[in-house]
């Protein structure tokens, strides 16, 4: 079985062009343009990575076959601003309005494996400008683990949920986690432990 | 008269699209997978928003020629690799520099080409003035309109947004720019982007919704 399947979106610069050139990560994902969706059996991959740039209208009509995929036992990953929630768990992103900078701090709120050895506040800041981290949330589902919330309206911009169909998803209300991967911070940690977390719930199938 | 916009389905289009600030500037927007036969006849003009697919682009375009060859004015933004579906677009890479504004008082390149063009009775000279994604090379007959300059690393003809009257059979138009405020601005990210867009809708309003 393969780890992931990222769904590619035809943009130049993003994080999907270093991670397919990358020899470790690379090696452990398949990219398949997102229309072809339709055509793929994801039952060959743990995890499903879905980028901002995703045609979320395209994934509603694909809904049935990403929750059979959650029932069994797969994992998705999204990130991006919810649009068109495409599985049950999404609700539409909420803006911080009017934010300012303490408004988009990064407050870790429970540790997770993706982001082990991350540091806030290298997700706060990128060459000292705040905002590329999030901006909003997508707000979560009940019972959902919130990992990073931003500022003091503690906005919830990471969450996991485990999904009434099955599986599991994490939730990012940002750019790619896996455009990280070149950062010369300790924010390039993500992607491959984004892979390790994908591949460590075997379990569940 | 009215104008239409083709989105891509993706968070920033329905952002932008919908949300109070833009939304009664367009008078229809048509998802690029689903465009058909006939759609766009009878808009003044129509806007195809920066970053959607470029497959989805392509596989439309005898659409957007044709619309263009019956007298339509095509107002294609950034990231849609319009040089692999529009006519006469050419277009060059160029890594791009998300940083430039860190160092204050740098110049970046730009240049207003034609002052007087009609646009930028409606679009802010300093609203252009942001990072770019490659240059366009304006074929004969196109009016660039916001160029890189050549000291900056433009080269002869680097442009960033220009228009092109009198083609596909003399009666269509074709505005083109890398510049993508759709991304930006759906993305609550870059002013500047939102106050690009804006202008650029005060001008469609102007030009074709009277």
């Amino acid at each position: 079985m393969i780890d992931a399947l990222l769904l590619d979106c035809e943009q130049t610069e993003g994080g999907v062009n270093f991670l397919m050139k990358s020899v470790d990560l690379g090696s452990r994902l398949d990219v398949v343009p997102l229309y072809e969706l339709g055509g793929v059996d994801l039952a060959a991959y743990r995890g499903l990575l879905i980028g901002l740039h995703a045609d979320q209208r395209y994934l509603l009509a694909r809904k049935a076959q990403l929750e059979a995929f959650l029932k069994g036992g797969g994992t998705i990953v999204f990130c991006g601003h919810v649009a068109y929630p495409f599985l049950d768990e999404l609700a539409p992103y909420r803006a911080i309005p009017d934010y300012t900078v303490a408004d988009l701090e990064v407050v870790r709120i429970a540790d997770h494996p993706v982001w082990e050895g991350v540091d806030p506040a290298h997700l706060t800041f990128r060459r000292g400008v705040a905002g590329f981290y999030g901006r909003g949330a997508n707000p979560p589902p009940p019972g959902a683990r919130v990992i990073h919330a931003l500022g003091p309206g503690r906005h919830p911009v990471d969450f996991e949920a485990r999904p009434a169909a099955g599986g599991r998803l994490l939730v990012h209300a940002g750019a790619d986690l896996w455009g990280y991967v070149d950062s010369d911070t300790s924010a390039a940690r993500m992607a491959p432990q984004l892979l390790d977390w994908i591949a460590a719930e075997e379990g569940m199938r | 008269m009215s104008l239409a916009v083709v989105e891509g389905g993706s968070y920033y289009h329905h952002e932008t699209i919908n949300a109070p600030r833009f939304r009664d500037r367009f008078d229809h927007a048509f998802y690029a997978p689903d465009l058909a036969e006939g759609d766009l006849d009878g808009f003044s003009a129509v806007m195809v928003a920066d970053r959607v697919s470029p497959t989805v682009l392509r596989a439309k375009r005898r659409l957007f020629l044709r619309y263009l060859s019956e007298g339509g004015t095509l107002i294609v933004l950034g990231e849609n690799q319009a040089h692999t579906w529009a006519p006469g677009v050419e277009w060059t890479f160029r890594p791009t520099n998300f940083w430039w504004w860190l160092d204050k008082g740098t110049d970046p390149g730009h240049r207003i080409a034609n002052p007087d063009h009609e646009i930028f009775r409606h679009v802010s000279q300093r609203s252009v003035v942001w990072h770019f994604h490659g240059l366009l090379h304006p074929p004969p007959g196109a009016i660039p309109l916001v160029t890189i300059a050549p000291e900056m690393g433009g080269g002869p003809d680097g442009t960033l947004l220009y228009d092109h009257p009198g083609i596909a059979g003399g009666k269509g138009r074709l505005v083109v720019t890398t510049l993508d405020p759709f991304y930006h601005n759906g993305s609550h990210f870059m002013p500047m982007a939102t106050a690009f867009l804006g202008g650029l809708l005060d001008w469609t309003d102007a030009a074709f919704r009277r």
